[in-house]
């Protein structure tokens, strides 16, 4: 069906023939334009890492930060358009503030994730309505069951609970590295530190010098360490994160390149 | 005029008067014309894995016992229930509420609701209505978070967490004994049987308390009601 | 932000005639007296525990020492409901002020002050007597200004403020801030300010109906922030001889 979207694709209130809803994908593919944000729920904790391109020679780095605290226990990254984001994150923290004031305890990570996730779902329900460009990760943690999780709201209005997730520019092959790591088996779960080792060093795997912007990482968590707040990454500890991720990349290159060369015997 | 106008002209009288008592506990001086008190003795213990609840059963309007055999504990889920006292059909309505919200909540988390939560809505309902209102009610039931525990809610709408709870007219006879008898860490059959008995003394000295002593023992496993007939009290040394 | 605390009773309309204290709530659930001194290095307060209704000594745990935010400190006296409420708002208010800080970062973090906290609370009273429907407390703010100097105010349910070196509320004002004018001194040492807050609590002990001997101690201080002590007992002495030698007897003129 070539011509499947002609006249289907104005309004997100509209299916087109085949089931579909273009302006719901299209705010998918904003997403998928933007930074890198990537989530790693560990033995201890849950990381959450967006890189940000610096668009701008002039830009003051920690402006229009991508990674907002909704409430004591969670945080939320965002990325996509930002602006859109950002309307996310105050409709969280009202969830949040709203539901404490309401019962006396902090909202489960289930349920802020589902009402996040109806929030933006309603923007696809009215013509009148533009759909989110904007997917948000949610670190939270629950402190009746003592249980952290990591999910991933959707333009489309879904919300998933996962081990790791990526969203952006590399999330395809980020998604890949994730699951090498293997974080979903309790055997071999890493800590947040060295999740955060990881995260670094996948960003930085993607990210081609050069070609690609200049951009800072941010980075946050909701760990033990933490105390189970949210609270960004100890700026020192993310330089030598870092510095391990470029050392590890290089090495790997190096590997290969002499693999390369053995073959070639 | 407004709808307290039947106790202001009580309470208007020429000043120099002196001070007389008009009779009426903290929880049923403010009553309505004709409305129904639960002049009450009510009680909660929590206990290694549980709570033990009581209450009296005697409702009256003025000095007239309008039922003999009612029940003040009310089921606001599971395992979390409320011991009523002050107006029955302000604390109906606010068991009723609290019920409702609750099966909402467990719906909406797919788990059980804390007791906590249970005592948080209903102290804002208190708090918030506290003009309106004539409610003092106690909180109990187990939880997986904090295991038994009871939470007290009196008139003003305040909500204290508490190592045990008595409430109602006639507690004020028995807070002697219950401090007496009470320790800390009292098995479940020490805990009802506690219960029984303060209840037991409180309706033998509270002419608004009377009739059976309805219990209910609340546990992970379940709920177990029972009842002690007016003529079984286990009153006396 | 709303300025009122939305919480708490309905505004009943007042009537030419009606009796004041019948427009306006009664406290029920009440805690007595809040004592708090600057010294040398920070601010120290101190509350008992209990919480009367009516003349009942009915709640024997009940904090009336709240730390709202790491460099502020509350303590209330009066309603013990509207207590809770307010420290609810506040605590709600520094959470969102957390969450939109402009950093993730502990070391950057930008409270609100104590001062801040003190004047909003001030707005909040009045807005509420105003409104013939007060919260019924005093309150008193203690930690730093912005500026880094250390803090102590007081708010009543009416909305008064005033500023001091030492402040006592309720009984205290009464039995506490004559000991407090004699023996207060600037530049206290820790050590001496928790005695002489002691000292206070035991003759409030002795002489106030509604207090018990069961306090806590709270201290702010710029390295620390806020501390808040878990609640001790005061020892208490009734040794003195003309105590002990009964005063009723026969030949005497009786005693009381």
């Amino acid at each position: 069906m070539a011509s499947s979207g002609s006249g289907y694709d104005l309004s997100s209130s509209t299916f087109s023939p085949d089931g579909r809803i273009f302006q719901v994908e299209y705010a998918s593919k904003a997403v998928e334009n933007a930074g890198t944000a990537l989530g790693l729920k560990c033995s201890n904790g849950v990381v959450l890492c967006v890189e940000k391109p610096l668009l701008n020679k002039m830009l003051l780095p920690s402006s229009s930060r991508r990674i907002h605290t909704i409430d004591s226990h969670s945080g939320v990254a965002i990325t996509g358009f930002v602006s859109d984001g950002r309307q996310m994150v105050n409709r969280a923290r009202e969830e949040c503030s709203n539901y404490e004031e309401t019962y006396g305890t902090k909202i489960p990570s289930k349920v802020l994730g589902e009402r996040l996730a109806s929030y933006v779902h309603y923007f696809t329900l009215h013509g009148s309505l533009r759909p989110f460009g904007t997917s948000a990760l949610v670190a939270s943690y629950d402190p009746e069951t003592k249980q952290h999780s990591l999910q991933m709201v959707e333009p489309s209005g879904v919300a998933y609970t996962y081990y790791g997730c990526a969203a952006g520019k590399g999330r395809q092959p980020a998604r890949t590295e994730l699951e090498k790591l293997d974080v979903h088996k309790p055997e071999t779960s890493i800590d947040v530190r060295e999740g955060v080792k990881q995260l670094a060093r996948i960003i930085h795997l993607l990210h081609e010098e050069g070609k690609d912007k200049p951009f800072e990482l941010e980075m946050s968590w909701v760990c033990e360490e933490s105390n189970w707040e949210h609270k960004g990454v100890p700026r020192d500890y993310i330089k030598e994160a870092v510095e391990w991720a470029k050392k590890d990349i290089e090495e790997e290159e190096e590997f290969e390149s002499d693999e390369d060369e053995e073959m070639e015997d | 005029m407004n709808q307290f106008a039947y106790h202001q002209q009580q309470m208007q009288a020429p000043m120099p008067m002196s001070y007389q008592h008009d009779g009426k506990s903290a929880e049923t001086r403010n009553l309505k014309p004709g409305e129904l008190s639960t002049g009450t003795t009510i009680m909660a213990i929590p206990f290694e894995g549980g709570v033990v609840l009581g209450a009296d059963s005697r409702t009256s309007t003025g000095t007239y016992i309008a039922n003999r055999v009612s029940d003040k504990l009310a089921q606001l889920h599971d395992h979390i229930w409320c011991c009523r006292s002050g107006s029955a059909a302000d604390t109906q309505a606010l068991t009723d509420y609290v019920r409702h919200y609750l099966s909402q909540l467990a719906i909406e988390t797919g788990r059980a609701p804390t007791v906590k939560t249970a005592a948080h809505l209903m102290r804002r309902l208190c708090y918030e209505n506290k003009d309106n209102l004539m409610a003092g009610v106690i909180i109990g039931g187990w939880d997986p978070v904090e295991k038994g525990s009871v939470y007290n809610i009196p008139l003003g709408g305040t909500c204290i967490k508490m190592p045990f709870a008595i409430g109602g007219s006639g507690s004020t006879y028995i807070y002697g004994l219950v401090d007496s008898m009470y320790s800390e860490g009292m098995t479940e059959e020490e805990a009802h049987t506690c219960v029984k008995k303060a209840i037991s003394h409180a309706m033998a000295r509270d002419g608004s308390s009377g009739g059976v002593i309805r219990t209910v023992v609340v546990k992970e496993s379940g709920n177990a009601r029972e009842y002690v007939p007016g003529n079984a009290l286990p009153f006396g040394p | 932000m709303s300025l009122s605390l939305s919480a708490g009773g309905s505004v009943r309309a007042a009537s030419a005639n009606s009796n004041a204290s019948q427009r306006t709530r009664q406290p029920i659930v009440t805690g007595t007296s809040v004592l708090a001194i600057k010294y040398n290095g920070g601010v120290m307060m101190t509350a008992d525990t209990l919480c009367s209704y009516g003349s009942m000594a009915k709640y024997k745990d009940a904090r009336r020492l709240q730390s709202i935010n790491p460099k502020t400190l509350i303590g209330g006296g009066g309603e013990y409901s509207d207590f809770q409420a307010v420290t609810e708002l506040l605590k709600r208010n520094a959470l969102e002020d957390k969450c939109t800080a402009d950093s993730l970062y502990d070391e950057d973090a930008s409270e609100e002050c104590a001062r801040e906290v003190w004047n909003y609370l001030r707005a909040v009273m009045y807005n509420r007597r105003n409104k013939m429907n007060p919260l019924w407390n005093d309150l008193v703010v203690a930690g730093f200004s912005a500026q880094g100097d250390s803090f102590l105010g007081f708010v009543d349910k009416i909305g008064t403020t005033y500023e001091d070196n030492y402040i006592a509320t309720g009984f205290g004002s009464y039995l506490a801030m004559p000991i407090l004018r004699e023996k207060y001194r600037e530049g206290m040492t820790e050590g001496e300010a928790r005695a002489l807050l002691e000292d206070c609590m035991k003759v409030l002990f002795y002489r106030d109906c509604r207090a018990l001997n069961r306090i806590q101690i709270a201290k702010v201080t710029k390295d620390e922030g806020v501390l808040i002590s878990d609640p001790y007992e005061l020892e208490t002495d009734w040794s003195s001889a003309a105590f002990i030698t009964p005063k009723a007897t026969l030949d005497g003129d009786g005693g009381w």
